[in-house]
């Protein structure tokens, strides 16, 4: 049989990055997983990562596994492909089948990194063709350029939802509505705004009760809930889809973990069964080490961290690596780890509906919770949203999430955040603007604006982050859209800005009167341009 | 013809796709991309159902895309129970739709119309066939 010193199963961000670590050290790795390619979820995750520099915010999860693969090709590590892990047995051997052969292997040390599988919602007609998971339209659409279907309805309004569905519209699809079950949007504010301006338009409190169709998705009938989530009879509504797409949550892929012999709990914060690890990620079972999804669900960033210590602690247990500097590197990464898992969506946080200030004390907006818009209520609340003339950035940022990257891309340092990166940013209005722009680039929640109110003639101009196609040229008439999808007022462009720090996260600038400056938001050009 | 194929994509500079090949789905000429999966290809040309059930003969699609769900299951190449979403795409391959478990392919099916384009209705599959 043969033998390494370290076994990894599943190639996406927490695997790869414990076989890194491993390598790094000098231990022979192998890695393990199912599918053709490398990389887990993060090549279907096109949109720019929040966090810091240090767990590189602001730069496109498709990057990012291509950061890791080059870097694991770099150290050595074996990836083998279509290579599916059917158990783990005693003594650390792992079952592999590969086209239809099933081997074993012997391993000094496991790392189990299987990563989540999508929650399923049953209603009535849920089977029928067009009902599909939002893992689904990302591989379809993201990996192999095929949109899923024409009009979607998004179920689910959790990050993974509110993600998909703006990768949807950059597909070419429309979203008329997006529904959750829950009096709140799940996720981000800033990922929920992106898509009211868009309008796209948000139902808390709603469910899908039927797809309906012959032979496939023809509509879906939504309909209000109750505080228990049954839904209100009398409220159904029928709206005109072709396809119904599921993001309600996902549950850790724990089965080979328990299968070891690990020693499980369940934990509804991590998302349901999961191993019982100590603070390097070792389980129960000497020399089987557990890290990413599988362990809890949370994030990209989280699952590299953890992988690595992962990696770093075996190396360490085989005596490649001394206490001293292992311990030196656990620290880093930890404190890494607490940044990311800091803030009002962190792990621990999940659930909770009783937070209703920021911790800068600013009461969260309601409207945003509920219908994925900043109102009129909130403005002048939010000292990064008050304008105060001439060219200025307006931060539509009003949660605390742990990112922090529009500080370091302002050349200017207008912007602030601090050390803490879960604090809001501020802006110093001592420092000039120059419109540079860069902010709105690098703004992973495009909640960057670009407003100047000295055109003349009673006209400003607002700088918006354009993530779309056709892109609109200067000239192009249209019209500005709200934070709420609603027509403000005509519009033309004046400007798109592209350059290579702003990764294909281009400003377009467009000429509104000054009135509306402080509600236009997005830009509908006037001919929309068709795709197919 | 429908096309859900994406032309042009704001962050996507392009897709991994090999050649386009010829293959046939329900015994009529279909084109996709080599080395992609069966299912994005059939997609792509509009085509949603890909099995009926075993007893009630209920339409089944693409539902989970990674393999695990086995809705897209067809019958490739005669041989039934082929995961197409996880099947790469092959010049001159025998696409099906599977009925229950057989190999055999009843026909007309849910698709698409050669003349048109249009899909076929689902009515067009009958209990028999089934
Ligand atoms: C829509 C969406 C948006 C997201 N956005 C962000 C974001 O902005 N920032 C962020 O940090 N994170 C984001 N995430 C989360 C992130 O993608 C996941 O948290 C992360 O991929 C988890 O990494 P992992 O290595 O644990 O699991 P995965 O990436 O799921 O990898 C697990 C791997 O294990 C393999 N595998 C499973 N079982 C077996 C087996 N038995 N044998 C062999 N191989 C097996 C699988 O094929 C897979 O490749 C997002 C997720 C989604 C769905
Ligand atoms: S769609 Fe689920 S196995 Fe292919």
């Amino acid at each position: 049989m043969k033998r390494y010193e370290v076994i990894v199963i599943g190639a996406g961000p927490a695997g790869l990055s414990a076989a890194c670590a491993a390598a790094e050290a000098g231990l022979e790795t192998v890695v393990f997983d199912e599918n053709a390619r490398p990389g887990g979820q993060l090549f279907k995750q096109i949109h720019k990562f929040f966090g810091s520099r240090e767990h590189q915010a602001r730069v496109r999860g498709v990057r990012i596994g291509e950061n890791l693969l080059k870097r694991a090709d770099e150290l050595g590590v074996k990836t083998v492909l279509g290579a599916t892990v059917l158990g783990v047995y005693e003594q650390k051997e792992v079952a592999v089948r590969t086209e239809g052969e099933v081997r074993s292997y012997r391993g000094d040390a496991i790392v189990i990194a299987t990563g989540a599988s999508e929650n399923m919602l049953t209603f009535d007609g849920w089977t029928l063709p067009g009902v599909i998971g939002a893992g689904a339209a990302q591989t379809l659409m993201n990996m192999h350029g095929v949109r899923p279907g024409a009009r979607v309805l998004m179920v689910g309004s959790g990050n993974v939802g509110l993600v998909v569905s703006f990768q949807l519209l950059q597909a070419g699809c429309e979203v008329p509505i997006v529904v959750d079950a829950a009096p709140r949007i799940g996720g981000y504010g800033v990922h929920a705004s992106k898509l009211a301006r868009a309008g796209v338009e948000f139902r808390t409190s709603h469910t899908v009760v039927k797809a309906i169709g012959a032979g496939r998705v023809e509509g879906a009938v939504i309909a209000e809930v109750d505080g228990s989530f049954a839904p209100i009879p009398g409220t159904e509504e029928t709206i005109d889809v072709d396809t119904i797409c599921i993001a309600v949550g996902l549950s850790p892929m724990s089965q080979l973990a328990d299968n070891a012999g690990c020693e499980m709990e369940y934990d509804s914060a991590k998302g349901g069964y999961v191993p019982t690890l100590n603070d390097e990620g070792l389980s129960s079972v000497p020399g089987i080490y557990c890290a990413g999804d599988m362990a809890g669900i949370e994030e990209a960033s989280s699952a590299m961290i953890q992988g690595s210590i992962a990696g770093a602690a075996i190396a360490r247990d085989l005596g490649y690596l001394t206490p001293d500097e292992f311990g030196e590197r656990a620290e880093r990464w930890r404190r890494s780890l607490d940044g990311i898992r800091s803030g009002m969506f962190a792990p621990g946080m999940k659930g909770r509906t009783d937070i209703t200030n920021t911790d800068e004390g600013y009461p969260l907006s309601a409207s945003l919770l509920a219908r994925g818009f900043l109102d009129g209520a909130d403005d002048g609340i939010f000292p990064s949203m008050i304008y105060s003339g001439g060219m200025r950035p307006i931060i539509e940022c009003t949660q605390n999430i742990p990112c922090d990257p529009c500080q370091d891309a302002c050349p200017r340092g207008c912007i602030v955040v601090g050390e803490d990166i879960t604090d809001l940013p501020r802006l110093d209005i001592g420092k000039k603007c120059t419109g540079c722009a860069l902010c709105v680039g690098a703004c992973s929640g495009q909640a960057i604006f670009l407003i100047d109110d000295s055109l003349g003639d009673g006209y400003g101009t607002v700088g918006l982050p354009y993530e779309f196609l056709p892109l609109p040229s200067p000239g192009d008439p249209g019209k500005a859209l709200g934070r709420d999808g609603e027509v403000v007022c005509d519009a033309s462009v004046v400007e798109v800005r592209d350059s290579k720090a702003m990764d294909k996260t281009p400003m377009l600038v467009m000429k509104v009167p000054v009135s509306a400056l402080g509600r236009a938001r997005f830009f509908r050009p006037a001919e929309n341009k068709n795709y197919a | 013809m429908i096309n859900n194929r994406i032309k042009e994509h704001p962050i996507i500079a392009g897709f991994d796709k090999g050649p386009e090949v010829k293959f046939t789905y329900d015994g009529r000429e279909a084109a996709g991309f080599e080395g992609e999966p069966i299912a994005a290809a059939l997609r792509a040309l509009g085509v949603m159902t890909h099995r009926y059930t075993v007893g009630s003969g209920e339409p089944r699609g693409i539902f989970c895309a990674i393999g695990r769900c086995t809705d897209c299951v067809m019958v490739v190449d005669g041989v039934p129970n082929v995961r197409t979403c996880m099947t790469p795409l092959r010049a001159g391959m025998d696409v099906r739709t599977q009925a229950g478990l057989a190999a055999k392919t009843p026909t007309p099916f849910e698709g698409l119309d050669p003349e048109t384009g249009a899909f076929l209705s689902a009515e067009a599959v009958s209990d028999e066939a089934i």
